[in-house]
């Protein structure tokens, strides 16, 4: 099979898997989840061939159907593809992190479409990642969005209906306005490929151009969860199941992100708007969400709540490094939207373990579990640790990057911004740290309770050993990432 | 106050945004590229290598047969969302045998007249999938008329009976057709023609274009009968 072959078979497979789950998940659905499981390792193993190809000979395409661009759709599978590592690492560990999770809280009947909903979101990540076509990414997309929603709504509780309801609002007024984007960007060039769009678009019209950058952009900052637009984030983070909020807070918010990121490539490449001003209302809006979301993470109770609110700290540096636009900030935000996946999703998924045993999600509840549980709340403590940005984890390469890079483009004082944001993450997650192991606790019988299951238990400390390995490792991502980066910004004459 | 505040909102965005609309490329110029560019040649060649006598069947199906996949899943993905946030919210019991949908009996004469088109709109349905690679239209709007069909039968038998036209069995099975028959056309083409979704390109094979189009089009219409059949069973449940 040729390269280009996997790259189609990296969607097809989760893809068929997906529709496949509720006829094989048996008459009690009891076999959705390893039939969900081995889908992914599956699609892992491709995953693996792909990335290893990419680092071997570059960026590298797939015509289906063999039209070539911009008649057909093609597939492009470069660096910032290489995405699908944590999109396939943490899909895994969170299918098998639901064994026993959904198990105990879905009703019996959604099994197996709970195990549908995920793939199906999966695939839409993966498919999202890889296409080299601007509608087909739309298509997948949506199939990424609509799942999510109902992977919200699962649990069948009123809170998290109307949760769901809220970012199923936000997200398909986001979706129309990427949808209004491509078809103004198709009126211009007469082309849905997005590097034939990029040479077709030097010597648009400027205000459609513009226009149709501003819609696109605004529509992925809303899936990101940047500042004034993040009021959906909150609730369906929080609410959802615990391997969803792993999922959606460590990669469906990072999509809009990478969304982003192909927006710049097909601007920065046609050089028909000068995005300096963009640029610079990015990095405040980055700012902004960064001690926002830390704020708002301080007065949680609520354990899950305060994570949801991390994540619009941690987008904010991402976004912060976009904007910056700077070789070392640019890579430290890409790197970030890996690194804060795995730490995200190690929070979350701790968190579900403790949830699972205790029943309890308030920090108050919560005191003194990590003399009962101190497996799953030394993981938690390491994920805390990595995303407050203490060398020497994962979190820190990425910041260090993201500082040096504001260093570097003259801004100095939006690194002060990161550290001060960085201060504010670091009280949050003391507060949780000294509820685990110094207070008393309130309800004695935490005390008597075990570890979760090793289904549970598995994927956590796995994915807490990955923050600490990522951190002393730290440089493979870097210089993996840094020749793209140098290409995106080379056509801006400003890398290297 | 709220009302003027967005108002006033309303006509900020809007302003730059018509102004920016007013710049793009003539609608219907012939200048414009998106008549020149990509949709020129889906035009002058699609129906000699695409194999589609409609243009349009060509694109959706052949040219651009990979969003179709894709959209084909979206459709499913709004079936297990269904499923996912409805199922077991009664009590978690199946719908009792028996239980009627409406409250009110169908009178004769709705009864009647059902049952009398049924058969006519049945063949309709199916008309409109196998017409597709020829008209505009095909397997999406055929299911969506096989669906109707199901819905105006549930109207006038008791649910049950209708959900028995299509036992959950088999409905699990019809539901995925469309994904199924892209992917079976899909790795047909890997292995004759070297390309996932391949069609052949010379004439003489044209019997095998329309072959494998009409696979895809009974796929997308039959899943899709199945899929909005169970939607509505599905949301009517609480009834």
């Amino acid at each position: 099979m040729s390269a280009s072959t996997m790259i189609v078979a990296v969607i097809i497979v989760p893809l068929l898997g997906a529709v496949l789950t509720p006829v094989v998940g048996g008459r009690s659905g009891k076999a959705a989840g390893p039939w969900a499981f081995g889908t992914m390792l599956l699609t892992s193993a491709i995953g693996v061939y792909l990335m290893a190809h990419v680092a071997r000979v570059g960026p590298f395409s797939a015509y289906l159907g063999g039209w070539e661009p911009p008649y057909g759709i093609e597939l492009r599978f470069d660096e910032f593809s290489a995405s699908i590592s944590v999109i396939c690492l943490l899909g895994t560990l969170a299918i098998l992190f639901s064994f026993r999770y959904a198990e105990k809280e879905l009703p019996a009947e959604r099994l197996r479409y709970y195990y549908t909903l995920l793939l199906l979101n999966l695939t839409g990540m993966i498919g999202f990642v890889v296409t080299g076509d601007l509608f087909n990414l739309f298509v997948f997309m949506e199939i990424l969005s609509l799942s999510s929603y109902a992977l919200v709504a699962v649990s069948g509780e009123h809170t998290a209906e109307m949760a769901a309801f809220k970012y199923l609002i936000m997200g398909a007024v986001s979706s129309l306005l990427v949808l209004f984007g491509i078809g103004l960007l198709y009126a211009l060039t007469g082309s849905l490929n997005m590097a034939d769009i990029s040479t077709r678009l030097t010597g648009a019209a400027e205000a459609p151009a513009m226009l149709a950058f501003a819609v696109l952009a605004v529509g992925f900052v809303v899936k990101a969860a940047v500042f004034p637009l993040h009021i959906w984030l909150p609730d369906a983070h929080a609410i959802a199941p615990s391997p969803v909020s792993a999922i959606l807070s460590g990669l469906v918010v990072k999509m809009g992100l990478l969304g982003l990121v192909r927006i710049y490539q097909i601007y920065y490449g046609a050089r028909v708007l000068d995005l300096s001003t963009f640029n610079l209302m990015l990095v405040w809006l980055g700012a902004i969400s960064i001690v926002m979301g830390a704020f708002f993470a301080i007065f949680q109770e609520d354990i899950k709540m305060m994570l949801a609110y991390s994540t619009i700290s941690n987008v904010g540096y991402i976004v912060m490094g976009l904007g910056l636009a700077s070789q070392y900030s640019v890579i430290g935000a890409t790197v970030h939207v890996f690194n804060h996946a795995i730490i995200k999703a190690t929070l979350f998924l701790g968190a579900g373990a403790l949830i699972y045993r205790t029943g309890y999600r308030n920090l108050t509840d919560l005191r003194g579990v990590g003399r009962s549980m101190p497996l799953t709340t030394a993981a938690i403590s390491i994920g805390a640790v990595s995303i407050v940005g203490i060398p020497p984890t994962a979190g820190f390469l990425c910041k260090w990057y993201i500082a040096l890079g504001a260093i570097e483009a003259n801004q100095p004082f939006f690194g002060f911004a990161l550290v001060f944001g960085a201060l504010f993450i670091f009280v949050y997650y003391i507060r949780m740290v000294n509820a685990f192991y110094f207070q008393q606790p309130v309800h004695p019988e935490i005390l008597e309770l075990k570890e979760a299951p090793p289904s549970m238990l598995v994927p956590v400390l796995l994915l807490a050993a990955l923050c600490l390995i990522m951190g002393i490792l730290g440089r493979l991502p870097l210089s993996f990432i840094e020749p793209a980066v140098a290409r995106l910004l080379g056509t801006l004459g400003m890398g290297g | 106050m709220k009302r003027a505040l967005t108002a006033a909102l309303l006509i900020i965005v809007a302003l730059p945004m018509l102004y920016a609309v007013a710049q793009l490329p003539p609608q219907g110029s012939p200048t414009s590229p998106a008549y020149t560019h990509v949709s020129a040649r889906y035009l002058e060649a699609g129906p000699e290598e695409a194999g589609a006598e409609n243009v349009v069947t060509a694109v959706i199906l052949n040219y651009r047969g990979f969003d179709t996949d894709g959209e084909v899943t979206v459709i499913f993905t709004s079936l297990a969302a269904v499923l996912a946030v409805l199922l077991g919210v009664r009590t978690g019991e199946k719908p009792l045998a028996g239980q009627p949908v409406s409250s009110v009996e169908a009178s004769v004469v709705v009864s009647f007249v059902v049952r009398l088109l049924a058969p006519a709109i049945a063949l309709f349905g199916i008309y409109v999938i196998l017409h597709g690679h020829v008209s505009p239209g095909g397997g999406f709007q055929g299911g969506a008329i096989l669906a109707s069909l199901l819905i105006i039968i549930t109207t006038i038998l008791e649910r049950a009976q209708a959900e028995a036209l299509v036992p959950l069995r088999i409905r699990r099975w019809l539901q995925i057709a469309a994904p199924l028959a892209f992917f079976t056309v899909g790795v047909a083409g890997l292995v004759v023609f070297g390309n996932y979704l391949q069609f052949p390109r010379t004439h003489d094979l044209a019997w095998l274009t329309v072959t494998w189009l009409t696979i895809i089009e009974i796929g997308i219409g039959v899943g899709g009968a199945a899929i909005l059949a169970t939607i509505f069973w599905t949301m009517g449940g609480d009834s």
